[in-house]
């Protein structure tokens, strides 16, 4: 039986068909871009997340500094990670030179420009250089008020405060004032040591205005926001307790959320202090300032999620048109069979590509606490042991912790991990901060 | 599979059928469907690898190097010049002077030790060498024994803050008024620097370098 004559339509239709496999191989570069396993970066961030929670800061840092170096698209992520570490380790110029690296990455604009906008869109979300949300650009800056805190450089940890609170208004428009107040009451860390640093400077009428912000937006922490306890304060503990917020997908992997969120970790425990051996009075100054669960859960990226999602849906489109395409291409014979397969291979390479790309980004810190406590205590000249108690297990103990006469102060950092009580002892007494 | 479909896929290659002309042209179509497919792949690999580095693209609001650079000539030209400072080299000759880091009164700007000094430290380093018998310059006692410590060859470290005592001090103060909002930064900065007669706290000199920084937040910013 001789072949059916040919038609001048179907010979292109027949081109298409053999041309079909180039377009599916450049479909797939996407895919293989995409679709790659943990990196080497984020298998030493997931190595030194484990190493940092069991109090092994040395090993935290040594996974983390190879990569802490490299201007990548981590940059900022890895320095983070890097100088929290550091900070946990007391090693303050080390934390300094990490955390201001991110710091100017993040300040920055424009360094997602061209490429990096377009592959974030089109590609793969991952290729955008990390800044983090609005909660972690301010923790950035908070760390490095802290540090600047730890030095007594107190002109320096003011204006780390600050930015940390304008971080924090990258969330919404500047005119939504109730939304500002919001936020700001879920962070009343930064402006309760903002006030404390103007107190340091002599700026009391700065520091009453900052204390009373704090207290205004969040009324459980009027006892902390006391100028007069902080005047008083000869040494100043600042505690991080928990594990901060993490990224998750749901759905198809396209909707990015944080868990846990604050009614799921449950409530934050009120720590207990022993000096010596004996109960101190915190009264109210052991209200967490911060819940950073309940920050997270407010989000900056809504532009890109909608793109995401938006990609994603389409992708399922496409998937089904094409699935349908194939049923109605198997029961088809001849040249319209063909020509019914190549279209629905096409929409089903297009709607995976689609899906494919429709990841959403989910490097994250990982090592931040869920509350900093800002805990003001004045003790008498000399050495003391400390002792923090959450009440559900987890302790840090503190040996030999120097106090001094006001106006000499002290601040020191406690990272309270629950699988490392320490004890941290200070052997030598270091010299009074000017 | 019925005979008519087998005989079909087993005939010849269709395009031997077809007129020259319309051979030429799906052979065509291929080439360019090929270029297009290569085209594609090209360009996500760009896309994808041929970024910028997260430190080499980007602005910010914050006071770069060239800013250093303008600021502290411009101050040293002005000390350098100016009426009362050459009046008192007149009188008293050399001026000694130690150098203070800048006092940072910026709002959310940070600055560290090292850059606080160099604001300070390059309008010492110009006049050291425009105008090297007029002053002498006093390293910070902290800053000279840290230098000292460290045994750094090669450096002049100037007389000891023991032996010879500073009479005046070239500090500066920054200041700004800072703008942030959701989609842009701006600061206005003012940069006063000063040379203070330590024994009276009396101004010698005051200078002032002011500018403007502003920076558009993006897409992804």
């Amino acid at each position: 039986m001789s072949s059916p004559p040919q038609t001048s339509s179907a010979r292109p239709r027949a081109s298409l068909v053999a041309s079909l496999p180039h377009c599916l191989i450049a479909s797939f570069f996407p895919l293989l871009l995409t679709a790659c396993g943990p990196s080497a970066s984020e298998r030493a961030a997931s190595s030194a997340r484990t190493a940092y929670f069991a109090g092994d800061y040395r090993s935290a840092a040594a996974e983390l500094r190879p990569f802490a170096k490299l201007t990548d698209e981590n940059f900022a992520l890895n320095n983070a990670r890097l100088g929290l570490t550091y900070l946990a380790d007391n090693r303050l110029d080390d934390a300094e030179a990490a955390l201001l690296n991110s710091y100017e990455v993040i300040n920055a604009v424009g360094v997602n420009a061209g490429g990096r906008s377009l592959g974030a869109v089109l590609v793969d979300e991952k290729i955008r250089v990390w800044k983090g949300e609005p909660f972690e650009r301010a923790m950035v800056n908070f760390y490095l008020g802290l540090i600047y805190t730890l030095r007594a450089d107190h002109n320096n940890a003011r204006a780390a405060y600050e930015n940390a609170l304008f971080k924090l208004r990258d969330f919404d428009d500047a005119s939504d004032n109730a939304r500002k107040d919001e936020l700001e009451s879920n962070f009343a860390l930064a402006t309760i040591m903002l006030g404390r640093s103007w107190q340091r400077l002599g700026r009391d009428d700065l520091a009453a205005a900052s204390f009373a912000r704090a207290a205004q937006l969040n009324p459980r922490l009027a006892h902390l926001a006391d100028p007069e306890l902080h005047r008083r304060s000869n040494v100043l503990l600042v505690v991080d307790y928990g594990y901060g917020p993490r990224r998750n997908t749901d759905f198809d992997g396209s909707i990015l959320a944080f868990f846990p969120t604050p009614s799921q970790a449950g409530p934050l425990p009120t720590p207990r202090l022993l000096v010596n051996g004996q109960p101190y009075d915190l009264r109210g100054a052991a209200a967490p300032p911060t819940d950073l669960l309940a920050l997270a859960q407010d989000r900056k990226w809504q532009s890109i999620d909608t793109i995401r999602a938006t990609k994603s849906v389409i992708g399922t489109g496409l998937i089904g048109a094409g699935a349908i395409m194939g049923v109605k291409g198997v029961n088809e014979t001849g040249s319209r069979q063909r020509t019914d397969l190549a279209v629905a291979a096409s929409l089903l390479a297009a709607g995976l590509i689609l899906k494919a790309t429709s990841q959403a980004d989910i490097r994250e810190w990982g090592i931040l606490p869920r509350t900093t406590y800002i805990l003001p205590l004045n003790l008498p000249p000399g050495s003391h042991n400390l002792t923090i108690d959450m009440g559900n297990g987890t302790q840090q103990s503190l040996l030999g912790l120097p106090a001094f006469e006001l106006p000499n102060e002290r601040t020191f950092y406690i990272r309270m991990q629950r699988f490392s009580a320490g004890p941290i002892t200070f052997t030598t007494i270091p010299s009074p901060a000017p | 599979m019925n005979t008519e479909n087998a005989d079909h896929f087993s005939s010849k290659p269709v395009h031997d059928e077809s007129p020259p002309g319309l051979s030429i042209c799906v052979h065509m179509r291929s080439l360019w469907l090929q270029r297009i497919s290569l085209c594609l792949c090209v360009s996500v690999l760009f896309t994808a690898a041929g970024c910028a580095s997260a430190v080499s693209t980007g602005q910010s609001a914050s006071l770069s190097g060239d800013d250093l650079r303008r600021i502290t000539d411009d101050m040293a030209m002005k000390l350098a010049g100016d009426p009362d400072v050459r009046a008192a080299i007149s009188a008293e000759g050399a001026l000694p002077i130690v150098v203070l880091p800048v006092e940072n009164r910026m709002t959310g700007e940070i600055l560290p030790r090292g850059p606080a000094m160099a604001y300070t430290a390059r309008v010492r380093t110009l006049l050291a060498q425009k105008a090297p018998t007029d002053f002498t310059w006093i390293v910070n006692r902290d800053e000279f024994n840290a230098l000292r410590a460290r045994e750094l060859s090669g450096v002049d470290l100037g007389p000891s803050p023991d032996a010879i005592q500073p009479r005046y001090a070239l500090h500066a103060r920054f200041q700004t008024l800072t703008n942030d909002t959701r989609d842009a930064r701006s600061i206005y900065y003012l940069c006063v620097y000063e040379l203070t007669d330590i024994t009276n706290r009396k101004s010698l000199w005051t200078g002032s370098y002011e500018l403007k920084k502003a920076v558009v937040k993006g897409f992804l910013d």
